[in-house]
């Protein structure tokens, strides 16, 4: 799996590793990629949630 | 004679006058039931103002069915939502029995709702090939209601029936009687009803509007390019939605066009309906989805408006299970023609949102009318034997959609719009005595005919907040109160201190400990005693504006419903007052600011009210020997017709004369 950098602030960075080692994820890594996957999925169950929304709608009873 | 004709016929004996001494008859060499049951389902069909106009000499074939037999209010089901009534009359049980509770359910562990009626599974099993998804096992579309339908028990009992467009029955409950299912059946997108709405001045609707997709596009060199939505293409790993591209040239001069859609191609005039037209959806090399939708080329100049109804399941070659047996539709093509196969065609959201216009819908629904009138007859002219049910679903859209105009204090009166159409809501009443004259040449000596509806109408002019009154009172935590109005689906609810919370049309649910996810809670005397707090509380509050309680009754559900699924009743149900309703967003989980608002939209009748206040019809040719009937004796009442005992969990009791 190819891999991309991303720029992040110094000093959230260096709150990060703080964290991330209290915490016990093994690296800064694994615990930024953890936030970002556990952000992401609250993403598309937005969209999901959209989508029961609009079916629901149809019905005319709500809006 | 089989074993269970001799006990039919036994039973028959048992029963005595009340019941037909002989189930069967030969007619014409051929064995047949000694009576027919033909039952005419009028959705909405509201007692009063058929007392009304029947004492005014507007019903004289309703009159005359009336005086031959009877007329009586029908007590409807709590809530008297239409899936939850005919439930009640399917199974002959309330919803404890039968599990269809509102509109919409409510998922625990997500607070989210859900469609109460049915459920759909996709493959367990696929392989993924590139960029397709092959499903080695089949989805499944699972009707959640429970409970045996009254044609089951008639068919073990070798009784025939057609059940044509039965609300709460998709997909149809299995059987091999002719039943098309009705209320409650998708479009092809899955949903309970999306239109399309192509325009070059897209600024003038509201382009959040439930039940319809607002398009922009562009007039270039006469011609239009757009493309029409479908279902989910589940064969695709990127599961994109499919799409049909059509275009329409617009003649340079005249005020028409040509539509090119797949192969085919079709001519408008301005203000002209297209009838029905196939539309193919590809999905994967070999495979692809048919459905059958309507355009209606509102105008052409200055302004481009294209309106494309909901995509309807092709009944010819239905995509999802509409019928039994499977190829009933088909046979109903070939003799009918096309016909809508969405439950509720009648497109309100359209009206709602000024996409169609009053005249617009009316031709819409009426055209849905026809239909169903023309299958009916067709129907009626091979009804022989048994029970034929018929429902009709335009009593209800058009009190729904033209109450507003029949009272001039309805928060959404326009009293030019009043002149025009206040009397819509009478005509459909008017059109349902012209049936009941059209349909006499099919009844004979052996036809019972019952004419019924689930529930009857009431003014929806103010709206009850349910999540606001809950948070403003204390039961409901959010995380940023500032952010009240903000958001839907209780995005910003802190659930660990939330006590109650609304979903659906009527209910109010617990945060229950070891039910909900977050569940705050205990059962046992805490729960209790919330429950009777909230329904005391919710009783008394009084709407400062009119100084009536918008709640009549606060229903406890343990008290009410009786069967299996009581647990997963709403808590309490909400009988609302005379002219009060849920709001419109507080069933979707937001917090307006005000507990009470005006109703401005043309949806403007409803029948959410307590189930005291707003009972059904029945009239039937036969006397009734029950003072106050409901849904449920209907039920046991056609078992009864044929000689069948009720099963014990059916909680009616026989309610026509037929010495």
């Amino acid at each position: 799996m190819g891999q991309a950098k991303i720029k992040i602030d110094k000093n959230l960075f260096e709150r990060l590793k703080k964290y991330a080692s209290l915490a016990g994820y093994s690296s800064p890594e694994e615990f930024i990629t953890h936030c970002l996957e556990k952000e992401l999925a609250k993403l598309d169950e937005a969209e999901s949630e959209e989508e029961i929304k609009k079916k629901l709608k149809g019905l005319g009873y709500i809006s | 004679m089989k074993r269970r004709q001799f006990l039919q016929l036994s039973l028959a004996a048992t029963l005595g006058p009340l019941v037909s001494p002989s189930l069967f008859s030969y007619f014409n060499g051929k064995k047949e039931t000694a009576v027919k049951v033909l039952i005419l389902g009028m959705d909405g069909l509201d007692p009063n103002i058929v007392s009304r106009l029947m004492k005014a000499g507007r019903l004289p074939h309703f009159q005359q069915l009336a005086a031959r037999g009877g007329f009586s209010p029908l007590g409807t089901s709590i809530p008297p939502q239409s899936p939850v009534a005919w439930s009640n009359f399917i199974t002959g049980q309330d919803p404890g029995g039968h599990g269809i509770f509102d509109f919409m359910h409510r998922d625990p562990e997500l607070y989210l709702p859900t469609f109460s009626g049915t459920s759909s599974e996709e493959p367990k099993k696929t392989i993924r090939v590139g960029q397709w998804v092959m499903p080695l096992s089949g989805g499944e579309v699972k009707l959640l209601r429970r409970g045996k339908a009254f044609w089951q028990i008639l068919e073990e009992n070798d009784i025939p029936a057609v059940i044509s467009r039965m609300p709460a029955n998709y997909p149809p409950a299995k059987t091999k009687q002719r039943t098309l299912a009705g209320m409650g059946t998708p479009d092809i997108m899955g949903s309970y009803g999306i239109f399309n709405y192509y325009t070059t001045e897209p600024g003038k609707i509201n382009p959040d509007i439930g039940g319809g997709r607002i398009h922009q596009v562009y007039v270039i060199g006469n011609q239009v390019e757009a493309s029409l939505p479908g279902p989910i293409n589940t064969f695709r790993r990127d599961r994109p939605e499919a799409s049909v591209e059509f275009k329409v040239y617009l003649d340079p001069v005249n005020p028409v066009a040509k539509i090119f859609l797949n192969d085919e191609e079709f001519i408008l005039k301005e203000k002209e309906w297209s009838g029905w037209r196939r539309v193919r959806f590809s999905l994967m090399p070999g495979q692809s989805v048919s459905g059958i939708c309507q355009f209606y080329l509102k105008e052409i100049r200055p302004h481009f408006k294209l309106y494309v109804s909901a995509v309807h399941i092709d009944p010819e070659n239905p995509a999802l299970p509409i019928c039994t047996p499977p190829d009933y539709s088909r046979e109903l093509v070939s003799r009918l023609g096309l016909f809508h196969t969405k439950g509720l065609p009648a497109d309100t959201s359209a009206l709602d949102n000024n996409v169609l216009d009053e005249e617009e819908f009316l031709y819409q629904d009426n055209g849905f009318l026809q239909e169903s009138l023309a299958m009916l007859e067709h129907e009626l002219s091979r009804f022989a034997s048994g029970v034929l049910f018929f429902y009709i679903s335009s009593t209800d859209q058009r009190q729904h959609m033209f109450w507003r105009l029949t009272d001039p204090a309805h928060p959404a009166y326009d009293v030019k719009l009043a002149g025009q159409f206040g009397q819509e809501v009478e005509n459909i009443y008017l059109e349902m005595d012209r049936l009941l004259s059209r349909i006499e040449k099919y009844l004979d000596s052996r036809t019972v005919l019952i004419v019924m509806s689930d529930h009857g109408f009431n003014p929806f002019e103010r709206g009850f907040n349910l999540n606001t009154w809950l948070f403003e009172n204390g039961y409901h935590k959010l995380r940023n109160p500032w952010k009240e109005d903000k958001g839907t689906l209780f995005e910003n609810t802190d659930w660990p201190r939330t006590k109650a919370y609304g979903v659906g049309l009527n209910g109010l649910y617990i945060n229950l400990k070891r039910r909900e996810k977050y569940g705050s809670v205990e059962p046992g005397p805490e729960y209790e005693n919330l429950v009777r707090e909230l329904a005391r509380r919710l009783e008394e509050f009084v709407d400062p504006l009119t100084g009536k309680r918008p709640v009549f009754k606060a229903y406890i559900s343990r008290e009410i419903y009786h069967g299996p699924y009581v647990e997963q009743a709403p808590d309490i149900v909400l009988g609302f007052n005379w002219g009060y309703r849920i709001s419109w967003s507080s069933p979707l989980g937001k917090f307006p600011p005000q507990v009470l608002e005006n109703n401005t939209q043309k949806w403007s009748g409803d029948h959410m009210a307590a189930a005291e206040l707003i009972p059904g019809s029945l009239l039937a040719n036969r006397r009734l020997i029950h003072p106050s009937p409901s849904l449920t004796d209907v039920t046991a009442t056609i078992l009864h017709l044929f000689g069948i005992k009720p099963p014990p969990e059916m909680r009616g009791k026989p309610v026509l004369d037929i010495a």
